[in-house]
Formats: C-alpha cells, sequence, structure tokens
C-alpha cells in the first residue's frame, strides 16, 4: 500500500522565531517555554498576542502567535487539504502551497472570528480521526486510499444521517477555509483567473471577446 | 519657528490639510498638531503586496477592522486608550478615528461627488432640516479649485443636482469594467441613468504626481501619490513654502483663552510621554474630525463658557449626522466562464448610479423625502478568504478537487454588490456630549453619543434593497442570501458609514449655528472650524470633497482677515 506523503511544515526559522517571542510575551511573568509545535494538544493559548494596530505593512512580520495543531492534527489537516484541493495539471496542490500551516495559523489566532471558528475545525480534526479508527482500525494517514476517500467523501453528501450533520458543517467551513488560502497565492490567481495586480500605462477596459460574451448574455435577457 | 505662531491647525486630514496648504501659501507661519503618529505614505504604503504574504491572508481583525494592508494605523471603530461612550436607550452609534498623519484621507473611499444646489437648501425644498448660510453658486468656484488641485475624474452628465465641472476641471473618467458595462445595462432598463465616477484618482499626472497604474487598492494609501491623500497632495506643498511645522502624538483636548476672550492657543497631552503641553497663536483652526472637534469644545471651559467653548446656546455636539447605508449582492450567471480579464482600475468603481427621483419626491410620490447614489463592487478583483464564503453559497453540492476548481473559476468575479448611501435629515436626538463619568487614559472626558434613525432615514433604506434586488432580478441574478427588506433592519448603524457630519454647524446668526458661513466661530473671533463639523445637512453626496472646498474657502478667508489685522 501507498502511503500519502507526509506533510513536511513550510514554516521557516523566522516564523518559529516570531511564535517563540510571541509565547514568551503571553508568558511573561515566569511561566515555562512553549514548545513551537507540541506532540500533545496545547491549552496554554489563551493570551496570545496579536499583531497589534500597528503593523509594518510593506513586509509583514510572520503571525506572531504560537500555534495550536499538533503533528497528527497537522496531517490530518494535511490530507483533508489536498482531498480538497489535489494538484492539478496545471496548478499545485493545497499542501504545496502550505495551506495546513495556514490553518494552523488562522485557528491559532487570538481574534474573535478566530476563536469561533477553532473548536469547530478542531472537534472536526477529532472526529475524523476517531471514525478512521472506528471503521478501518487505522489513522486516516496510514489507512486505504479508498477507505480514506470513502470516509472523506461521505462527509461532503449532504447528510442523512444526524450525527453526520456536524462533521458535514465542519467541512463547509474548513474547505471554505482551503479555498481562500489557496486562492490568495500566486498560483491560486493564476489557476482561478485573475490577471491584476500589474502596473498598466492605460486602462484598456474589457475585451472585444468579454464584450461580445456580455451582448450575447444581455440580448438573452432582452437588455 | 518661535511661538505665537500665526495660526495653530488641529488635525491634518481634508479639513486640516487643507488649511494648512492655504495658510502656509499665504505666508502664515503654521503649527499643525496631530494626534497620531507621523506617517509617510511614500515608504509605508503596501504596493503590490498579496493576501497570502499577510497573517491571515490580510483578513480584517479588531487590530485592523478593515484588512491588515488598510492604511488605518492605531485606529478603527476602538483607539487604544480613547474610549467613547453610548447614551442609554440610543441606538448603536459608531466612530472610526485613525491615529496618523494625514487621518482617514490615507484609506477613505476616494468618492468626490459636489452638493448640489437643492442640498444647500433642503428646509427651502421640502421644509426638514436647515438652510445652509451659502448657496452652491459662492461654493463651486472652490469646488473647482479643489478638483484642479486634487485631479477627480468625471464627466458632464446633465442630470438634475448632480452638478457637472466646468470645462478642465475633471480627469478623463476609465473605461467602464465588464461588469459595470452590464450592471449599466440592468438600470437603464428600469430607467435608472448611471454616470462616471468622480474619484479623487489621477487619470493623468498632475503637478509632478503619476497617473495611476491600475494596480493596489486605494484604501492602502498610495506611494506613487496618484490618489488624493493629505500626506501626498497637501501637506508636502505646504512644508515646501517653510512655514508649516507639524508635531505628532499630540491630543488637543482644550482651546485657550486670553483675558480679552480671543483664543490664545491649545492646550494637548503627547500620547507617547503623557506630558501636557500649551502653545500659542494668533489664531486656532479645528479640524480634528465632526466629533474631535466638539470634543474639544465641549472640554474648553471656562467662566465666560462653562458649558464648553462657544456652546452658549447649547449648539455644540447638535445635529450629528451620517451617510444612511444599505447593501445586497447577488450572483449572476450572466458573468459566470467571462473570458478572464484585468479588473483591477482604479479599484473604486467606475461608474456609480446618482439619485434619480427628485422629479418624483418633489410631487410627493415617494414615502421618503431625500435622496440616496448607488456604489457597487465586483469583477475580478483580487481574490480574498471572501471567496470560500462564495462557494459555500453558490453551490449545493460540496464539491472537491477538479469540480471545485471548476466552480471557483465560474462563480469568481460573477457576484455584484450594492451599496446605497443617503441623505439624513438632522434630528434632536441625533447628538454627542461629554459623558459624565468616563475619561480617556490621561483623564479627558469622553465623548457620549445619543442616536436615532427616523423615517425619513428607515424608508429611504427599505427602497434602496427594493431597488438593489429589482436591478438583480432585471439581470438574471440570484440575491446573496442575508438582505433585509425591512429598512429598520437594513439600515446602516450611526456612524458605519465614517461620514459623520455636523456637531458644530454653520448658520445665519449664534442662535441657530456655532460658526458663521467661513467656519468661523461666532463667539470666538480667532477661532476657525474647517472639518465635516461645520456641515448642515449631510447630502447623499460623500463629504470630503465638500470639507475640501469648505475649507479652502474658510482658510482664504481667515489669511484676508489675519493680513488685515481683523481678528
Amino acid at each position: 500500500m501507498t502511503l500519502p506523503t507526509p506533510y513536511v511544515s513550510r514554516i521557516d526559522r523566522r516564523t518559529t522565531l516570531a511564535w517563540l517571542g510571541g509565547a514568551a510575551a503571553a508568558l511573561a511573568g515566569g511561566a515555562a517555554a512553549v514548545p513551537a509545535r507540541s506532540e500533545a494538544a496545547v491549552v496554554t493559548h489563551a493570551v496570545a498576542n496579536g499583531y497589534g494596530t500597528d503593523p509594518k505593512l510593506t513586509h509583514p512580520a510572520p503571525a506572531p502567535w504560537p500555534r495550536l495543531l499538533t503533528k497528527a492534527q497537522l496531517q490530518t489537516a494535511a490530507l483533508l487539504c489536498d482531498f480538497i484541493l489535489p494538484a492539478s495539471a496545471d496548478a499545485p496542490s493545497a499542501t504545496a502551497l502550505g495551506v495546513p500551516d495556514f490553518i494552523d495559523e488562522w485557528i491559532s489566532a487570538p481574534y474573535p472570528d478566530q476563536v469561533r471558528d477553532r473548536p469547530v475545525i478542531l472537534a472536526g480534526l477529532t472526529w475524523i480521526e476517531d471514525e478512521a479508527q472506528r471503521r478501518y482500525r487505522s489513522d486516516l494517514f496510514h489507512a486505504a486510499p479508498a477507505d480514506r476517500t470513502a470516509l472523506l467523501t461521505a462527509l461532503t453528501q449532504k447528510p442523512t444521517d444526524a450525527a453526520l450533520a456536524k462533521p458535514h458543517m465542519f467541512l463547509w467551513r474548513f474547505r471554505a477555509l482551503v479555498i481562500g488560502a489557496y486562492y490568495t497565492t500566486k498560483p491560486g490567481f493564476k489557476d482561478v483567473g485573475y490577471h491584476g495586480n500589474v502596473a498598466l500605462a492605460s486602462y484598456p477596459g474589457p475585451s472585444d471577446a468579454v464584450k461580445a460574451h456580455l451582448d450575447r448574455e444581455l440580448k438573452k435577457l432582452g437588455l | 519657528m518661535t511661538e505665537p505662531y500665526d495660526v495653530i491647525i488641529v488635525g491634518s486630514g481634508a479639513g486640516g490639510g487643507m488649511s494648512a496648504y492655504t495658510l502656509t501659501k499665504a505666508g502664515l507661519k503654521v503649527l499643525m498638531l496631530e494626534a497620531g503618529r507621523n506617517y509617510d505614505p511614500i515608504t509605508e504604503t503596501p504596493m503590490f503586496n498579496i493576501p497570502s504574504e499577510a497573517p491571515l491572508r490580510g483578513n480584517s481583525t479588531p487590530d485592523k477592522p478593515f484588512g491588515f494592508y488598510d492604511a488605518t494605523i492605531d485606529g478603527g471603530w476602538e483607539v487604544p486608550n480613547e474610549p467613547y461612550t453610548i447614551a442609554e436607550g440610543s441606538e448603536p452609534f459608531m466612530w472610526w478615528r485613525p491615529r496618523m498623519l494625514g487621518g482617514r484621507t490615507n484609506h477613505w473611499g476616494r468618492i468626490s461627488l459636489r452638493f448640489g444646489p437643492l442640498d444647500f437648501k433642503p428646509r427651502s425644498r421640502d421644509g426638514l432640516g436647515q438652510d445652509w448660510p451659502i448657496t452652491y453658486d459662492e461654493l463651486a468656484p472652490w469646488y473647482d479649485k479643489v478638483e484642479r488641485l486634487i485631479g477627480v475624474t468625471g464627466r458632464a452628465q446633465g442630470l438634475l443636482n448632480t452638478p457637472d465641472s466646468p470645462e478642465g476641471c475633471l480627469q478623463p473618467p476609465p473605461t467602464p469594467r465588464a461588469y459595470e458595462q452590464f450592471v449599466t445595462r440592468g438600470f437603464n432598463g428600469l430607467g435608472i441613468p448611471v454616470a462616471a465616477m468622480h474619484a479623487a484618482v489621477l487619470t493623468q499626472p498632475l503637478n509632478g504626481r503619476a497617473a495611476c497604474f491600475y494596480a493596489t487598492g486605494c484604501g492602502r494609501g498610495c506611494s506613487i501619490k496618484a490618489n488624493f491623500q493629505s500626506t501626498t497632495v497637501l501637506l508636502p506643498p505646504a512644508m515646501a513654502t517653510g512655514n508649516l511645522e507639524i508635531r505628532a502624538n499630540a491630543l488637543v483636548y482644550q482651546v485657550d483663552l486670553d483675558r480679552a476672550g480671543k483664543a490664545k492657543g491649545v492646550t494637548f497631552v503627547d500620547r507617547v510621554t503623557g506630558e501636557h503641553h500649551s502653545v500659542t497663536a494668533r489664531s486656532v483652526v479645528l479640524a480634528a474630525g465632526a466629533c474631535e472637534s466638539a470634543r474639544i469644545l465641549l472640554n474648553s471651559k471656562s467662566a465666560a463658557f462653562p458649558d464648553g467653548l462657544c456652546n452658549t446656546h447649547g449648539m455644540v455636539g447638535r445635529y450629528l449626522m451620517d451617510s444612511v447605508g444599505a447593501s445586497a449582492s447577488g450572483q449572476f450567471p450572466a458573468l459566470e466562464n467571462l473570458p478572464p480579464t484585468n479588473d483591477d482600475g482604479i479599484s473604486l468603481g467606475h461608474i456609480y448610479v446618482p439619485w434619480w427621483g427628485y422629479e418624483k419626491q418633489a410631487k410627493k410620490e415617494l414615502p421618503f423625502p431625500r435622496g440616496y447614489h448607488i456604489e457597487m463592487g465586483g469583477g475580478r478583483s483580487m481574490p480574498s478568504m471572501s471567496l470560500g464564503g462564495m462557494l459555500s453559497f453558490a453551490g449545493g453540492d460540496m464539491t472537491v478537487g477538479s469540480a471545485l476548481r471548476d466552480d471557483a473559476r465560474r462563480i469568481y468575479g460573477s457576484y455584484i454588490g450594492f451599496a446605497g448611501r443617503g441623505e439624513m435629515i438632522p434630528n434632536e436626538d441625533c447628538y454627542t456630549d461629554l459623558d459624565p463619568v468616563v475619561k480617556d487614559k490621561w483623564g479627558i472626558p469622553v465623548l457620549r453619543f445619543h442616536w436615532k434613525w427616523s423615517e425619513h432615514e428607515t424608508g429611504q433604506a427599505a427602497h434602496m434593497v427594493k431597488t438593489f434586488l429589482e436591478v438583480i432580478d432585471r439581470l438574471g441574478g440570484k440575491p446573496t442570501p442575508g438582505y433585509q427588506t425591512d429598512g429598520k433592519r437594513a439600515i446602516s448603524r450611526g456612524g458605519e458609514i465614517i461620514h459623520e457630519v455636523g456637531t458644530v454647524r454653520m448658520g445665519h446668526s449664534p442662535e441657530d449655528s456655532v460658526v458663521n458661513a467661513y467656519g468661523q466661530s461666532w463667539a470666538v473671533s480667532n477661532l476657525f472650524v474647517t472639518d465635516g463639523a461645520v456641515l448642515v445637512s449631510s447630502p447623499d453626496k460623500n463629504p470630503t470633497l465638500s470639507i475640501l472646498a469648505l475649507a479652502w474657502r474658510s482658510a482664504d478667508h481667515l489669511a484676508t482677515l489675519a493680513k488685515r489685522g481683523d481678528l
């Protein structure tokens, strides 16, 4: 059986140092140092700092808060990311763009929207691993590819079983985060067809092809 | 420069920047006091940065409520150490403040619409609100000057109460984007005219400033000076005169009077050191923002003015207004799978819908007295985290893999958002005063807000949403769930549109106003107000262009009086 490639965090040393700085600031007062990523669930996150009201904008510093996903949770998240957006012929996979680390950054952030997402995402990742154990006596990573796909595909369907309602809603949210994270990168821009963010001497407006498309559609609408 | 200065200006945004530009060019020695930190758009603007370079993909947070790359510094709906309160029983009110040189001109929407002739005489028009002490014709030459100085796009359209500028004032408007050409046909199909946007963005070089290169959102600021910011357009030429000194982190809380009852300067706290300082000048200009200027007056108490400076008739803080806002959006199958194209443009809309119902209102055929204009957003703008939400709404099925990629390409660029911005009529329930208990970090009493929309505004908000749904339907679109048809639910919160004006209004006499038609206070002849506080009404047209025109006119008058020794 072929195992998936383990996800290797794409976090650089600069970011890790930023977390340690953030953790040290959060724990100022003498608590023990916090590892950059722990083996077990971390609970010492309540007092993490945000990036403040005057961050440098031209060269943003990495998000300063410590990451909360364990190594195992990050692997589960990575499998989900590539279930949602695997590589295509023209575009890289979500993991190749570091989306699992973004999920970790997001759910670890100290802001209200992200704090609201945190228990939803953590519970969903836990549910998936528990379900893999229940069904296949394996974690998701070591499950047979067909089993892994079956488990995740079932979650994309509108649930008929009430027990699947929460995991299904989790996947909607997780998917929205993956989509947002993926398409806000340069490869994501290319894949979705965003052609801006380049300096132009003049603004040409829509091309003849675009105008022809619009004329066809407006005609159908009687306009 | 040495004290006393000729003029102290409090604030560096539209009103303060314009005052400094005018007064320093007239040869007066000026000290500008800015509550926030110094700020340089040339080196600090994140040009071309994309979401993946920023924490949380640049998504908004309480630290940066309009997103990571928004220009606002140390501010937003809350400013650390500087609270405000809402009176018991009041509807919500929100107060956006930055703490940076140039104030809100760094991030503002750049929509630059002249008020029209009817807007200056609202009471004469329908018996509501108050007439201004000036007419459109009196302000028109100052609008001309402002447009020529800052650079505003647009073209003559010949629409009622939507003034055309004289030849040579405006820059060519950019070509409408695909979705804008599409939505124009929808509005025209409903008999509603669409106009070229009046945007404070250069499409041609002007006074050493480059034209827009059609990339990077204006809300970030602009390092090539292609849009209007006080920090790129007004303050550099003022500094070049050698007559301007700027002190940052100076939070002014009091105007000081001499024995004769004239203003002799101001007192401020340094936000960094916490030290209090007084500085002196022959005249004082308040341009701290409508609410902050009112706060300074209310906190300037003396034996002659026990309820606050210029507040003998209880007018300071009164007639606080904001624009009425309501919004809805739609997804349009006709826009799906458009050939990819660069829709960045000047970042704000290239078109807008001016109010089209003046004649109907004159005939009492609409259930609300005043109008609104419509702003739109859409197209293939730089993807943000919201794309995930769009794909959650549009699908029924949760696609993954190549089906998801197809969905993303199909849906992206097929949404159009509609926002109404309407006129609020000043009322007795909307005002600000000092909170009797709460003080800021430095012990200065803070503002307390009182707010209540009237039926004039909620009726208008309901009409906005009705119009949006009609045009979405006409264009074969599906409205995004969550819209409100009940005006009371659809309407924005007070202050949320960040067009708060009024509070120190101009008028015909000390009984009906705080300042005269030149922003000169009735009570203290060498004290002027040149920000949005002086506005008598709040037409649907966004206020900044009018604040600039009024400030230029007021500062010009101040300079004339100063030279004559008449202050």
